[in-house]
């Protein structure tokens, strides 16, 4: 069966050999082709190269057209990246430096005809023409609630979005949710299939219940008001989330839950109760450190929580760069053995 | 009385209502109860009742925390000045986070809950060099270095609290400064803060201040 397969069996509830695998690897892409991250995330064709050479070696079942987080800063101004030998690069300069920046934010017309765009388009056409049908390409937005965090700073955006000025607030959210609006359609003009909606504002660890309520939720129905939510998976970064599915299924209707590793997989998927996919996630950065035997126990544990009843799907969540190759083809083979479904 | 607007402060801080805060303390003023009384009565035993919610995971926010630590540290600024005399520094911590992080909540969380317990907080900034921490925390005379991070790299890479706890034995201060740590890679690996060579670690920003309090406490002893 091809990854598609599997993702299409899972969210539908139909039989598939096994759940569905998905491996976040992005910086390792420049490990696969012995270069620089520097060098690797220059170029569309050798992301595209890479995220391929990657899933056929691992044989897990997505592919990936995110370079990194910091992109959407730079489609929004932001002309320096730090880079790191070991690590995804930071975002060099804040773009909003003071209230008053947020006044001079432009919003581009066009995405996809943005030349800080182009790497990714090209990475995504490449992709879509080599495994398009065949495995799903996911592709990362970030909500309007988070956004700012990488325009202006997590801190300035916390105090601005918790102690105001509040016409303010909402005009720069205003403006990262027209972005967002933009940058969707972008993607699904050029075949991502997968949308991973990123929202760490859209748990409750990050902000009190009543802001969830009163600012989370408005901005994101309006973030994914005009083209719907197919495709979307709500993912809030590291932080749980349980919590708030009800909502989010009855309020945005969106279908897949990509959980934090500290989430309890069995409760999520009671709350999702069938409505939805449920992905579970495993705490990747203790890959650095756990022996084989720990890997395997985890997945295990993981995949009985949450395969009863099917409609369930194993991911990973920021896969750092120094995994061990052996760790993650130890983990990748106990989710393929232990996510099997037997033949009826 | 003092119970009531404890009570009052409290809930504005929980419901992150700064100008509601802000005017229980001025009321308080008008009360006739001291700024000694509103730091120490008042403020601090909030961040003490923020790490107990904590601690018994009764769902308090990062937002709720940053708000604690915003409203306080105002609060304190506010303070001071009135004293009848100048408050006893607990002690001195350098602060910042590692070199390549430019990730600042944690921090900034952390300071303004340090300055309500009357520590001395010396704040490097993003992006801080290893050296820069040393030299800094000796030049202050300072018992705690605090790094933050927020990335995998940034935690575990050499130019994080590995360099800096190699300088601390290079130049034989050992004795004299501890080396706290925080931000997620050490939430999704509780054992991370002994691999870089810290001496202790916190979950978030609030119990933050006591890990560096108890540390102070650790080198005056």
């Amino acid at each position: 069966m091809t990854g598609m397969e599997r993702l299409s069996a899972a969210i539908n509830g139909t039989m598939a050999d096994r759940i569905p695998v998905f491996c976040n690897l992005l910086d390792q892409g420049a490990k696969e082709l012995g270069i620089s991250l520097e060098e690797y995330y220059k170029s569309g064709e050798l992301v595209a190269e890479a995220q391929l050479k990657m899933r056929e070696n691992y044989g897990y079942d997505c592919l990936w057209s995110l370079f990194y987080v910091g992109k959407e800063a730079e489609l929004l101004g932001c002309s320096k990246m730090i880079y790191a030998k070991d690590g995804p690069p930071n975002v060099g300069e804040m773009i909003i430096r003071t209230y008053d920046d947020i006044a001079r934010l432009q919003v581009p017309d066009d995405i996809s005809s943005h030349p800080a765009f182009a790497e990714e388009l090209r990475c995504l056409r490449i992709l879509k023409a080599e495994a398009g049908g065949k495995y799903p390409i996911c592709a990362y937005l970030t909500a309007s609630m988070t956004l700012p965090s990488i325009l202006m700073g997590i801190e300035k955006w916390m105090q601005l979005l918790m102690m105001g000025p509040h016409d303010l607030r909402d005009e720069l959210l205003t403006k990262c949710s027209d972005f967002f609006q933009k940058q969707i359609a972008a993607y699904r003009a050029a075949g991502a299939d997968v949308l991973v909606y990123s929202n760490p504002f859209g748990s409750t660890e990050i902000i009190p219940r009543t802001f969830f309520e009163e600012l989370s939720l408005p901005w994101m129905a309006r973030d994914l008001e005009p083209g719907g939510t197919g495709g979307i998976v709500y993912y809030c970064g590291s932080s749980r989330f349980n919590n708030v599915i009800e909502e989010v299924i009855t309020r945005l209707g969106i279908g897949v839950f990509y959980l934090s590793p500290m989430d309890d997989i069995a409760e999520g998927k009671r709350l999702v109760a069938g409505r939805g996919l449920t992905c579970g996630v495993i705490n990747d950065i203790m890959l650095l450190e756990w022996s084989k035997e720990e890997i395997r126990a985890e997945v295990k544990r993981m995949i009985e929580a949450g395969k009863p009843g099917g409609k369930f799907l194993f991911g990973t969540l920021v896969m750092p760069y120094n995994i061990p190759e052996e760790n993650i083809r130890t983990m990748l083979e106990a989710a393929y053995e232990y996510g099997q479904f037997e033949s009826p | 009385m003092l119970e009531q607007v404890m009570n009052q402060y409290n809930e504005a801080v929980m419901d992150t209502d700064r100008d509601r805060a802000l005017q229980v303390v001025r009321d308080a003023l008008g009360l006739e109860i001291s700024p000694e009384e509103v730091v120490f009565k008042i403020v601090v035993p909030a961040i003490e009742l923020m790490m107990k919610s904590i601690s018994e995971e009764q769902g308090v926010s990062l937002a709720q925390h940053f708000m604690a630590a915003q409203i306080a540290s105002e609060v304190v600024d506010d303070m001071i000045p009135r004293f009848r005399k100048a408050p006893e520094i607990v002690g001195r911590v350098v602060i910042g986070t590692s070199r390549g992080d430019f990730h600042g909540l944690g921090k900034r969380i952390v300071s303004g809950c340090l300055k309500a317990m009357m520590v001395d907080v010396v704040d490097l900034g993003l992006n801080v060099a290893p050296e820069r921490f040393v030299d800094e925390a000796l030049a202050q005379d300072a018992q705690v270095i605090a790094i933050s991070s927020m990335m995998v790299h940034t935690a575990r890479g050499e130019n994080g609290c590995i360099r800096v706890r190699q300088l601390l034995k290079e130049r034989g201060v050992e004795d004299r400064i501890r080396i706290a740590v925080g931000g997620a890679p050490y939430r999704f690996d509780p054992e991370l803060f002994r691999t870089v060579g810290a001496d202790a670690w916190a979950e978030n920003g609030i119990t933050a201040g006591r890990v560096i309090t108890d540390l102070i406490r650790e080198v005056h002893q």
